[in-house]
């Protein structure tokens, strides 16, 4: 067992002074002493991308780095992509897509789209699927993924864009009971229960 | 309707086991698997692991207090092993230590002498040595051997289908801690909280009682935590036992990919025959399944695996002979499909090698022999549908077959390096567990005095959106606002004697209990209302949150009598606003006996074109399209649906096409991380997917005829298999490549340039080069 460190990270635009053992990664870090457990173990070994923040907004593995490298760092977590109650684009998009199914991997996608999204406001699938394919999902198939982040994207400039027509396949006719209706936006609000 | 789920997960808030706060004082735990994958043991040294600081205990078979034996079908499964070892990684010894960093180091300093005996890894192998989980089981009909004279085609070869790991991105883990009287508390990871209580109770000699299993939700299972989650569980009881402390054993990601088994490998001889017509006259088929060392659940999937053995179509004469073989492999375990798949995969890999003897599409032969309604299944089942053929035309007119087969055709004879390769996968798969007595739910349900709904059931939730269709159910009997409605975490002591949330029933099985359970309050509550407003019972109904006579609201004094003061005034007249409710699946036996019977409520049908490319130079391929139209009954929601119809595609793409679970000679994994083990990734899925959803009439057995739709995406995926096939064969009409999956690149570089392969096998015979230098 090593000594502990103090060290100040900036996280999610909060200054928090933290005690942990020097050789602990980020990844531990966040998740025991900041109590920010958005952020998942897949495999600590930087295969899975689960793990995945934004340090300085740039994606990083927290698995594979120290904490207390990250002093003054600006660090992004999943905790910090809502804004208070209501959900960012992004979110809403993988909401209403189901882009996310079991959600283990969903905070790390989200942060890779997230860098990606800031400096590159029309992405292509290609250049989506770069950024996502250091990420692995086993319950999607990435295909809802990819769709989510192309349609969040739309919205972030402002565009009155639908769903991709992609999705309109295998969805139920609009009013049907039970799903969702293509062709609509989505959903303005923080809510997701319905 | 949106997964309910969406929003924690979204913002980081859903607890998965791993995020559960803390208790003071808590423990952590690793497991010491044995290094070797078969011996006698000799000595375990603990010693020194127990010297290092920060280590509290470390536990072997001696501190086990109740019986050392995990096995649920059969008793062939220690905790721990004592003095003998059956496969690389089987648990030893757990260390318990202060925290998670120290427990793992000081497993290294656990030293395991052991007598190393052969390794066997190859299930053939094993049977020639008669080591059996259990006697060969058969399924047959017709006369086999007799019919074989009126084909008019007659194939045979050998099919071979290898592991696949379960990947759920969330490792396996639990967390126990004692409560007062003797019992403990246990955070599981699990997809079956009674096989985890059933089994804690068993090692450490306590009944069941003294048991609670808690599941809040599963970053995946796959069936990968059916029931290889019930070890961990018990590990972590047990350290928790004896140590006194709160305890958390989650497993390095390497350790549970080393110490879980995978999707059982099937090797398999088979013999089809057709007459003239292309009829699938007789269907001989000798599967080999690698069972591990351990029976696990292998007797059980062998059972689908013969179910399945004729896919989707209609034989008349049928033997199927199932071997389940113990190797020296951990043991092999659920996935998603349970067998069913092994078993379709060979029946498409003879119905290919028979249509390259016709000479024609493999699709001629796999439409005409589609289940049609009168037909039945070799263990007896009847169709009583007419879906099968239906999905196949919807499929085909819908997507073009014919043009796609064209524009195949036209591509291959301009483009001289990229080939594209067609296949058509058609799909039935029944819906049920094959073991009858395990078609059982029940669920409890509390109407709160504000009119909110707490809802506790057997299913767990595992990203396969379960708990937002038991929230529409229960929205949906009770005629509320699906956000009155809570899924309670899933827990033994709330709901008992719960059979795994598998084998794509637990909507069925947990949404029909949830219809009888808010029917029954629906009903009380407009008792009470008829009642109160002095109007027979009967003549009111509840729509859309309030109390109606026909279409006319109804009053209660001053106030509309809407859901919130109706529950109110049941709780003053105390009225019962809680049930519990029990269902069992009607109508289904099998009796194991004759192996005939009619074991399942319904199958699902489907249908999928499935388009690939081929580099002729490189072997690497690319599933450039996959078209599917799958029967859904009425779907109780799409867009959850739709989310399995693609997961599961994917899933079953990459187990045909590029995860390959590697064992070395000695029975070590090889391909032990996901550095060497390849899970799609986002440019392995499909390019273009598309699907419709098919509604048909059928699916009664299936709640509100939602039919069940977690398993049978994933065999569109052997499709993936056929395409590629295809393509080699466009790319080099006289290859033929061997019916072995996963269709690696390598293996597809192998096929298109045969004298490459024989080189190969040459310089490895010789000894001249290692693999590495070969590749």
């Amino acid at each position: 067992m090593s000594r502990a460190v103090t060290a100040t990270l900036r996280v999610n635009g909060e200054e928090r002074t933290v005690a942990f053992p020097g050789h602990h990664t980020l990844l531990e870090v966040l998740r025991e002493e900041c109590a920010l457990t958005g952020t998942k173990h897949g495999c600590e070994l930087g295969e899975c991308g689960a793990c995945t923040v934004l340090v300085d907004g740039r994606p990083v593995l927290s698995c594979l780095t120290l904490a207390c490298q990250h002093e003054g760092r600006e660090i992004e977590t999943v905790e910090g992509l809502a804004d208070g109650n209501r959900l960012g684009p992004l979110q809403v998009a993988f909401a209403d897509l189901g882009a996310a199914q079991c959600g283990y991997c969903t905070p790390g996608i989200l942060m890779a789209a997230e860098a990606m999204l800031r400096e590159q406001p029309r992405p292509s699938r290609e250049r989506i699927a770069e950024q996502l394919s250091g990420n692995l999902c086993r319950c999607t198939g990435y295909l809802k993924i990819v769709e989510a982040v192309e349609w969040a994207a739309a919205v972030r400039r402002g565009e009155d864009a639908g769903p991709p027509p992609e999705i309109l396949f295998g969805h139920p006719e609009p009013g049907r009971p039970g799903g969702d209706a293509p062709g609509r936006r989505p959903s303005e609000t923080a809510s997701s229960n319905t | 309707m949106r997964n309910i789920d969406s929003a924690g997960h979204l913002r980081g808030e859903s607890l998965y086991l791993d995020d559960l706060p803390e208790l003071e004082g808590t423990l952590h735990a690793a497991v010491f698997g044995s290094p070797v994958a078969h011996g006698r043991v000799r000595r375990l040294e603990i010693g020194p692991a127990l010297e290092t600081p920060g280590v509290v205990a470390v536990l072997t078979a001696a501190e086990i207090p109740g019986e050392n034996q995990i096995g649920g079908i059969l008793p062939d499964e220690p905790l721990l092993a004592e003095d003998e070892v059956h496969y690389d990684g089987q648990p030893m010894a757990i260390v318990v230590a202060v925290d998670e960093a120290v427990a793992r180091r000081a497993t290294r300093a656990i030293r395991a002498e052991i007598d190393e005996l052969p390794a066997i890894t190859d299930p053939r192998e094993a049977r020639r040595r008669g080591l059996l989980i259990q006697p060969p089981r058969t399924f047959s009909c017709g006369d086999v051997d007799a019919a074989w004279e009126d084909c008019a085609y007659v194939v045979e070869g050998v099919a071979e289908s290898g592991g696949q790991e379960h990947l759920y991105l969330e490792t396996q883990g639990a967390y126990a801690h004692r409560t007062e009287k003797g019992g403990l508390r246990i955070w599981s990871s699990t997809q079956g909280p009674t096989v985890v209580q059933r089994c804690v109770a068993r090692v450490l000699g306590l009944p069941m009682k003294e048991i609670e299993v808690d599941v809040t939700r599963l970053g995946g299972g796959f069936g990968g935590k059916e029931d290889q989650a019930s070890a961990w569980a018990t590990m972590a009881a047990l350290a928790s036992l004896r140590t006194a402390r709160p305890v958390k054993l989650v497993p390095h990601r390497l350790d549970d990919l080393r110490m879980t088994g995978t999707r059982h490998p099937y090797s398999s001889d088979f013999r089809i025959g057709l007459d003239e017509d292309l009829k699938i006259v007789a269907y001989e088929v000798t599967f080999h399944q690698n069972a591990g060392a351990a029976a696990d659940l292998s007797p059980a999937v062998l059972e689908r695996t013969l179910f399945h053995a004729t896919n989707a179509y209609f034989v008349p004469n049928v033997r199927a002979t199932a071997y389940s073989c113990r190797t020296n492999l951990a043991p092999n375990t659920a996935f998603r499909g349970f067998g069913g798949p092994q078993g379709m995969f060979v029946m498409e890999a003879a119905i290919a090698a028979v249509a390259e003897r016709a000479g024609v599409e493999a699709a001629e032969i796999q439409r005409r022999n589609l289940v049609r309604v009168g037909d039945t299944f070799p263990y007896g089942q009847a169709v009583d549908e007419p879906t099968a053929e239906a999905t196949w035309d919807r499929c085909a007119e819908r997507y073009d077959l014919a043009g796609l087969r064209r524009r195949v055709a036209e591509h291959n004879a301009r483009d001289p390096v990229r080939k594209l390769g067609l296949a058509v996968m058609p799909i039935a798969f029944g819906i049920a567990f094959t073991k009858t007595h395990m078609n059982q739910a029940s669920v409890l349900v509390h109407v709160y005095g504000d009119g909110s709904v707490g809802v506790s059931t057997a299913a767990v939730e595992m990203g396969q959106g379960i708990n937002t269709k038991l929230v529409q159910i229960a929205a949906r009997v009770l005629s509320i606002d699906p956000s009155r409605v809570k899924i309670e975490t899933t827990n033994t002591t709330r709901v008992a004697n719960t059979s795994p949330t598998a084998a794509s029933a637990s909507a069925d099985l947990n949404g029909h209990a949830l219809v009888r359970a808010c029917s029954a309050i629906r009903g009380r509550l407009l008792s009470l209302a008829a009642n109160e407003l002095g109007l027979e019972a009967g003549s009111v109904d509840l729509r859309e949150e309030r109390v109606v006579v026909g279409a006319t609201a109804t009053r209660l004094g001053r106030e509309s009598l809407d859901w919130e003061s109706l529950v109110r005034a049941a709780f003053f007249r105390r009225v019962d606003l809680s049930e519990h409710a029990f269902y069992a699946t009607p109508g289904i036996h099998f009796d194991a006996e004759t192996e005939k019977g009619s074991p399942f409520g319904y199958l699902v049908y489907g249908t999928a074109i499935v388009l690939a490319s081929v580099d002729r130079l490189r072997g690497t391929y690319e599933i450039e399209a996959v078209h599917v139209v799958h029967d859904v009954g009425e779907s109780l929601n799409p867009t959850v649906d739709g989310g399995q119809v693609e997961g599961g595609i994917v899933q079953g793409i990459g187990w045909m096409t590029m995860e390959e679970v590697i064992y070395d000679e000695a029975g070590r994994l090889r391909s032990g991380a996901l550095s060497t083990y390849k899970i799609p990734d986002v440019y392995a899925a499909p390019k273009r997917l598309e699907y419709e959803l098919f509604e048909t009439e059928s699916g009664n057995g299936a709640v509100y005829r939602s039919k069940a739709v977690g398993e049978p995406p994933l065999m569109y995926g052997i499709g993936a298999f056929f395409a590629i096939r295809d393509a080699i064969r466009a790319a080099s009409p006289e290859a033929r490549p061997s019916l072995v999956a996963p269709l690696t690149p390598e293996r597809v570089l192998l096929a298109l340039y045969p004298q490459g392969e024989r080189a190969t096998e040459a310089a490895f015979a010789e000894g001249e080069e290692s693999p590495a230098e070969v590749r």
